[in-house]
């Protein structure tokens, strides 16, 4: 499909499982980056063309909304589409998500269904 | 209210979903007891319209046997994986409880997990809390998931 996609994520076991279930849904990444916390996520973009990031929202150093809020203040990297992966779902931290950028939300607990069904469609 | 029905639903969707196991599921206990012999605890603490702290109490067995699942490898060791395996179970199954608990316009912040890996420790503090815990069966091990709470106002 020839995208790149970056992880962020403090947990590398929720990195593996999202990068094994983009797999098991069929959608196929040239490179699959990974950061553990928004600072490292900022700097991945900075080095690396990605098409699209999949992250946490509550993580230590700079958590997923203040990424968002920095990714936005920064020209060549605010039109990157963020989906956030999290087990914050509630209505306010997404509304403040979207609100910052982010395309869309994925709740924890999650299948490889549920991320083929999200990010598929934005994907083709 | 009740929030043993709520642990159990939090907790077995988290297997049943991201592990593809279906748990057998104790009675909850109130109070004391109900303790286990845990190798490995993950804790989050929970704050806004209530206070306190969600453990999940694994035996070495439990514990490498999910993160083996987790990560489609075998575990053979209570490593760095492992502790990070079972803090993130910990964090899906407090974020499920906070969407049970905002169902009762209950507005929950959680912190980020912490894991300890030990034989001979406990988890003390907040006297005044309620406790209810509720043991689970994964494939013939048991765990343990915790919650004490107090709410505020």
């Amino acid at each position: 499909m020839g995208h790149n996609v970056l992880l962020v994520d403090d947990s590398s076991t929720m990195r593996k499982i999202v990068g094994r279930s983009l797999r098991q849904a069929g959608l196929e990444f040239d490179n699959i980056y990974e950061a553990a916390d928004g600072l490292l996520a900022l700097e991945v973009l900075e080095k690396e063309s990605v098409d699209l990031v999949l992250s946490d929202i509550n993580m230590p150093n700079m958590d997923g909304i203040t990424f968002l809020r920095e990714k936005a203040n920064r020209a060549h990297m605010k039109d990157i589409p963020v989906f956030m992966i999290s087990t914050e779902t509630g209505d306010d931290i997404i509304n403040e998500a979207k609100a910052l950028g982010a395309v869309g939300a994925i709740k924890k607990p999650f299948t490889a269904d549920m991320v083929s069904e999200i990010l598929g469609p934005f994907l083709k | 209210m009740n929030v043993g029905p709520y642990i159990i639903g939090a907790t077995t969707d988290v297997f049943s979903t991201m592990l593809m196991v279906d748990l057998g599921v104790g009675e909850p206990v109130e109070g004391a007891g109900g303790d286990i012999l845990s190798n490995i605890t993950a804790m989050l603490g929970l704050g806004g319209d209530i206070r306190g702290m969600l453990a999940v109490h694994c035996p070495a067995t439990v514990a490498m046997a999910i993160t083996s699942s987790f990560l489609g490898m075998d575990i053979d060791e209570l490593n760095e994986d492992v502790k990070d395996a079972i803090g993130e179970i910990a964090n899906m199954i407090a974020g499920n409880l906070k969407a049970a608990f905002a169902g009762h316009g209950m507005k929950i912040e959680l912190a980020l997990p912490t894991s300890i890996v030990g034989t001979s420790f406990r988890v003390a503090g907040m006297l005044e809390a309620r406790r209810v815990a509720v043991p689970f069966d994964m494939e013939g091990s048991q765990f343990l998931v915790e919650l004490k709470y107090i709410v505020n106002g």
